[in-house]
């Protein structure tokens, strides 16, 4: 039984967004698996991976705000680094030899779902309004240009 | 963990990604096996390969998104530009002496799947739909054989 079932109140709409989120969430229930398994070697590789994953996240909200132009960007990078601050205490506090299963699992299950469920949803529809999928028009592309121009 | 496997729900769907994709598996695990075999010389020798294949992956996949009008194509590249930074900080500790291996695999093998699987994903369509226009207009041989 995982920790946290993903559940459409997740989901903001953004499908590449929502994968990230997902994937953070599996993350999230490997962690509570290695620390009931108290799997030290584990729960140390989870927390680098997670941490490392959530970090190349952030980069990918925040430039998807940025170039929506979505204008509580920064209060929502501020928020990301108050995390990003959090998460690296904890962990240095691991690699020192602590436990710090229950801060940290506060720190992911309350503040980062609900982080997801509240700011995340926050910028959601400005980024599909501002960023549709584009539609495909036919030729007159840089590639099938220089194909024309090069190999014909 | 020791060798990555190459498995089907890696696959975009687009040829020349899939395969360039898997010859960075390939890379991955021969820095595995110049670890096993304790032999720095060789981990230096696939790291420095694996830094230059990808780089240009990322140059070829990011034309392809940009081609293709991929929306996501400024934070897809972030990440890019994120890893590579991580990856040669890697190359910098090994380059002063630091024994990084174990660390720089675990890694590459979750950074490469997560990000195959979602994020690659995620263009995917878009990409492919574009390289069938071309390929429709019959514009040129080789799009054939790289999307055909």
């Amino acid at each position: 039984m995982p920790l946290i079932e993903w559940t459409p109140e997740l989901e903001i709409g953004i499908n590449v967004i929502d994968g990230q989120h997902r994937r953070i969430v599996d993350y999230i229930n490997d962690l509570d698996e290695a620390q009931k398994a108290d799997d030290r070697d584990e729960i140390g590789r989870v927390i680098e991976d997670l941490v490392d994953y959530t970090y190349s996240h952030f980069e990918f909200e925040e430039a998807l705000m940025e170039e929506a132009g979505y204008d509580a960007l920064s209060i929502h990078q501020s928020t990301h680094l108050a995390f990003r601050e959090r998460v690296d205490e904890l962990k240095n506090r691991f690699v020192a030899g602590e436990n710090v299963a229950g801060d940290l699992n506060e720190l992911l299950q309350t503040w980062l779902i609900r982080h997801i469920m509240n700011d995340d949803q926050s910028y959601a529809g400005l980024v599909r309004q501002k960023m549709p999928r584009i539609e495909k028009q036919e030729g007159g592309n840089w590639i099938s240009g220089a194909i024309r121009k090069f190999f014909s | 963990m020791a060798h990555l496997d190459w498995t089907s729900d890696l696959e975009t769907g687009i040829q020349v990604i899939d395969k360039q994709h898997q010859r960075i598996v390939d890379y991955i695990n021969k820095l595995y096996h110049a670890q096993q075999f304790h032999s720095r010389e060789e981990v230096g020798t696939v790291l420095d390969e694996l830094v230059d294949y990808t780089l240009s992956h990322f140059a070829f996949e990011e034309s392809l998104m940009e081609e293709a009008g991929y929306p996501f194509i400024n934070a897809h590249k972030k990440v890019h530009q994120l890893f590579v930074r991580r990856v040669a900080d890697y190359q910098q500790r090994f380059k002063m002496g630091e024994d990084i291996a174990d660390e720089l695999l675990n890694t590459l093998r979750a950074w490469l799947i997560n990000h195959i699987r979602n994020d690659d994903q995620d263009y995917s369509e878009d990409v492919r739909h574009n390289m069938e226009n071309v390929s429709a207009k019959k514009t040129g041989g080789w799009l054939k054989r790289f999307f055909g």
